[in-house]
């Protein structure tokens, strides 16, 4: 009898310690086919349980708007993840307390703009992993071809820009590589940029948020401009329905664009081998500022967005583990090694002047268009929500842009999204 | 063990038992038959219906649900979107299955007529039908595409580069490319229903007809359609009630863009419903609520209005 | 009379238009995406055969098959049984809510998907069958019910009713009239249901695209959407995967085509 307890007992305590000691963590994410960002994950993923034996993370890997999908039905369902992936304009998230409070993190470690970007009601609810701004890359050979000189500011101005395209299409080139075929954001690049310099960061917050009217000249100035380089055939034909990996692959392999308009995330895609959708080998990437905007208020503006960050379910069973997951992000150790590798921006905060690593060379240059800068912080389509958001997505990024819709309806339309 | 009778054949006798009543009804085998179908139907189909009625007068969130009244019947009115997508819907509703019944029914005739190899035809033509939308959707954006698609290479081989468009890229003919699309799949079914109608049409009729020196057109419009009308006015409000439920091609291929100008009511009621950034499913439950009426009335409308004309059974 | 030969023409011409992307996907899923972009439109000149296994393996095309499968047969094998027992009763019992009930399950094929998709969601979600491939074969039995009651019910109804009459004067129980009298008359058309059960539920997308988020559980035609995606374009890929998912279909069919078309068609023709 005493021996069968003993063997009870030790039995019962060798599962409680298992069960104790076996934490473990689901993790979903996008990044399915960007491989370097994955690859980035994972690492720290398995840094992360080398440091925290007895907590195992296990991740999913999805497209974006799989994944959205995939979320909304599990958090309705209870049977959403522990830690997934989520962007700022999630908003749904926090509104519905959906999202575990991320206050405990180590915010010293993070940029201030990043985490204002993810509070919500004065708390923060993201760790935002990656930022990104907008970034005009360039074929360096072609455009040697077209013999047009990139000025030591790295900025064309708008006369230069329609001459640019002008050339290219004589040549018989695509002059950008753009397409908004699977995605609501590539094609309003163009207006929300030029936007953003013509009108100043707050008068620009004002149009998004709807305290300015879009039929303001200056707006409707700019959207005549960017009107006129559609029409001189900057974007492809295939403009509507061409994908965004398929613009990649436009820009860098075939048929080959002068020009790609595109968050400085491209590398995650560009940087990886050829036939996984990554530039040709011996490709010249150039990278320059977005062209300047005539009467502009602020020439040297520029977007800064946060996209990529990791948020931890509210009913997660493991809000510990969760929170120091997340947290074993927020040094500048990680933020370093993110930026040699992935070659985007990041929330966190780092030692810039420490960057190394076999791509350095890009990534001074990708500095060098953020020279001078000044941010607004978030996307239109972050800082949209309901119908604005809907119509500035179809009218903004792929009606305007294709030509399918006319100046001053696209202001009519927007207008009348925002009630006026 | 009694074997199944072939028509006409008595049934031998199972055991001695006094014959049972004709008028009584077997209330027990009628339950037990119905209640397997019942439960199911109550269950999946008119308790949902009851429910979504239900949501569309409330905010359907996770974690709470607030009773709104008529909120969202209000702002449903002022919704353009959901306007433009009932307005796309029913165009096609309309459009599609005049294409496809009115060419089926030449192409029946066609092989009414005894071509050689009509047998061969009639299940070639057929095929389009058996593919899933994904699929048909799928090949149709290869066959869409400005560059290297199939439609655009004909006409450039046919020298009339005028007519390259970007099919389902331009707002203005994005809607007539997809009903294209519903055309090419459902005209072949159509097709084989007409033709076994034809068949089963007395051919004294058809032949007096033909005795009599009737021209081909005055044959076909006087003699022809009103004997098959009951089939094509059953075939028309079959394809109407299809194309009122389309949501998978237009998922596929444009999502509802370029502009809303392919938005159909199913797909704007899932992107209410799990692509807004919202987790309210009340306003789409109004939505589908809504829709349902225009449907049951247009079916409705549409029934009577062919009732009229010739008696369908049910 | 319009001539035989451009009758002939005509025929020839819509027969390439109807069949013309069939075969043009079965060429291309033959041939590599690089010698596709080169031209799209040629006769492979090699035939990649291998591009099949590598489909089926190299993606998760043999769960999205098995997934299908599963979902497929169980919900036409209860469906054919519960819309014949149904459809027997409608046809062969007269009482007074007959046609009431006949007419309250018959009507639900008008309905729209959305207007019970969003409860469904909610229903499945409450009793944790979202999300799993029971919930969805429960989801199928309901969405074909209407359809297979109706088209069976017509076919029921012509049957004699000596045949019945006798049977039940033989003291027969009701099962037994059933299982033995009505069935097996009906064969041909509880084979056409089947059949186009199983086309129609094979094909199915919107209730799995909602009901199903599970990588693992996902359905044939969920899977090729998720396939086009992960693909990034590579064409040659999808068109085999395309076919891949395209041949059960046309086996089906080859096999059983007359039934197929008399059973779809039965309903249509007055």
């Amino acid at each position: 009898m005493r021996i069968l307890s003993i063997v009870v007992s030790v039995v019962m305590l060798a599962f409680a310690s298992t069960a104790l000691a076996q934490v473990k963590l689901t993790l979903w994410s996008h990044w399915a086919a960007e491989k370097i960002k994955r690859d980035f994950v994972e690492d720290a993923i398995k840094r992360f349980e080398a440091a925290n034996p007895g907590v195992k993370i296990e991740a999913s890997w999805y497209e974006k708007n799989a994944l959205y999908a995939s979320l909304k039905t599990a958090l309705r369902a209870g049977t959403a993840p522990d830690i997934f992936y989520a962007e700022p304009d999630q908003v749904e998230y926090m509104e519905n307390g959906l999202l575990l409070d991320l206050t405990p993190l180590n915010w010293s470690a993070i940029e201030p703009w990043a985490k204002e970007i993810w509070s919500y009601k004065g708390k923060p609810y993201g760790l935002p992993l990656e930022a990104s701004t907008v970034e005009l890359y360039y074929n360096k050979k072609l455009m040697g071809e077209m013999g047009i000189k990139l000025p030591a500011s790295l900025q064309l101005d708008a006369a230069t820009m329609l001459d640019l395209v002008k050339k290219a299409r004589a040549k018989n080139l695509t002059p950008m590589a753009l397409g908004v075929g699977d995605r609501p954001f590539p094609g309003a690049y163009l207006t929300h940029e030029a936007l953003l310099k013509k009108l100043g960061p707050q008068d620009y917050d004002k149009l998004l948020k709807g305290s300015l009217s879009w039929s303001d000249s200056r707006v409707v100035d700019t959207l005549r401009l960017v009107r006129s380089w559609a029409e001189a055939g900057l974007l492809p034909t295939t403009f509507t329905t061409l994908k965004l990996g398929e613009a990649h692959s436009y820009f860098h392999t075939n048929p080959g664009a002068v020009m790609f308009l595109n968050g400085s995330w491209y590398t995650s895609r560009a940087f990886n081998a050829p036939d996984k959708g990554g530039q040709p080998p011996g490709f010249a990437l150039g990278v320059m500022k977005f062209p300047a905007v005539p009467g502009a208020a602020c020439n040297e503006c520029r977007t800064l967005s946060v996209q990529g960050s990791y948020v931890a379910n509210a009913a997660t069973k493991h809000p510990k583990e969760a929170l120091a997951f997340l947290n074993s992000f927020a040094t500048p150790a990680v933020a370093n090694r993110w930026l040699e590798n992935v070659l985007v921006q990041t929330g966190i905060k780092a030692d810039y002047d420490k960057v190394g690593g076999p791509h350095a060379g890009y990534f001074r240059e990708l500095q060098a268009t953020s020279a001078g800068a000044k941010y607004y912080f978030g996307m239109p389509i972050q800082v949209m929500q309901g119908k604005p958001k809907e119509v500035f997505t179809q009218v903004m990024n792929s009606a305007f842009p294709a030509g399918s819709i006319s100046v001053d309806d696209a202001v009519k339309q927007m207008n009348a999204a925002y009630g006026k | 063990m009694p074997v199944a009778p072939r028509p006409g054949e008595a049934l031998p006798p199972a055991r001695a038992l006094p014959p049972a009543s004709l008028d009584r009804q077997p209330w027990g085998a009628i339950i037990a038959f119905l209640l397997p179908a019942f439960t199911i139907y109550i269950a999946l189909t008119a308790y949902p219906v009851f429910r979504t009625l239900w949501n569309s007068f409330h905010k359907v969130l996770p974690r709470n649900e607030a009773y709104v009244g008529l909120d969202n019947y209000a702002a449903l009115v002022q919704d353009e979107i959901f306007w433009r997508s009932v307005q796309n819907t029913f165009i096609w509703a309309c459009a599609s299955p005049l294409a496809e019944v009115s060419i089926a029914l030449l192409l029946a005739l066609a092989l009414y007529a005894k071509i050689p190899g009509r047998r061969f035809f009639r299940i070639a033509w057929f095929t389009p039908v058996l593919m899933s939308y994904v699929v048909v959707g799928i090949v149709w954006v290869w066959i869409y595409n400005y560059d290297w698609g199939a439609a655009n290479a004909i006409l450039r081989a046919l020298g009339l580069e005028r007519w390259v468009q970007a099919w389902i890229g331009d707002p203005r003919i994005a809607l007539p490319s997809l009903i294209f699309i519903t055309t090419w799949m459902w005209t072949g079914f159509n097709m084989v229903v007409l033709l076994a109608a034809l068949h089963a049409l007395p051919s004294e009729v058809i032949e007096a007809a033909e005795l009599d020196n009737c021209g081909w057109g005055a044959k076909l419009l006087h003699i022809i359609i009103p004997m098959v009308k009951p089939t094509l006015l059953n075939l028309l409000v079959l394809s109407f009630i299809g194309k009122m439920k389309i949501f998978d091609l237009v998922w596929i291929t444009t999502k509802g863009g370029p502009l809303w100008s392919t938005e159909t009511v199913s797909t704007y009621t899932y992107k209410r419903a799990f692509e807004w950034n919202t987790f309210d499913l009340g306003y789409p439950s109004t939505i589908a609520a809504v829709w349902f009426v225009f449907v049951l009335v247009a079916v409705l409308g549409l029934t009577w209005a062919f009732r009229q004309r010739d008696r369908l059974e049910y | 009379m319009i001539p035989k030969a451009f009758l002939f023409v005509v025929v020839i011409v819509y027969t390439a238009f109807a069949a013309g992307p069939f075969v043009w996907v079965a060429t291309m899923s033959l041939r590599t995406t690089s010698e596709i972009t080169q031209d799209h439109y040629a006769w492979p000149e090699t035939l990649h055969w291998e591009k099949f296994p590598q489909a089926w393996f190299n993606s998760n095309y043999s769960v999205y098959f098995e997934n299908s499968l599963l979902v497929v047969v169980s919900a036409v094998a209860v469906l054919t049984v519960v819309g014949a027992m149904a459809a027997h009763c409608f046809a062969r019992y007269r009482f007074r809510v007959n046609r009431i009930l006949y007419f309250i399950i018959f009507s639900a094929i008008i309905f729209p998907p959305q207007i019970t998709i969003i409860a469904l969601f909610q229903i499945l979600v409450q009793y944790g069958l979202y999300n799993s491939l029971v919930g969805l074969t429960l989801v199928y039995i309901a969405v074909q019910l209407p359809l297979t009651v109706y088209i069976l019910e017509s076919f029921f109804a012509r049957i004699p009713a000596d045949l019945f009459d006798a049977a039940r004067i033989d003291g027969y129980p009701e099962w037994q009239i059933f299982w033995k009298v009505s069935l097996p008359i009906a064969l041909p058309a509880i084979a056409t249901t089947i059949i186009l059960n199983t086309i129609l539920l094979w094909n199915e997308f919107l209730y799995a695209v909602v009901l199903i988020t599970d990588e693992a559980k996902r359905t044939l035609p969920l899977g090729i959407q998720r396939f086009m995606g992960d693909q990034l374009e590579d064409v040659g890929m999808i068109a085999t995967g395309l076919m891949i998912a395209i041949i059960p279909v046309v086996l089906i069919y080859v096999f059983f085509s007359e039934k197929l078309i008399q059973g779809m068609t039965a309903g249509a023709v007055k």
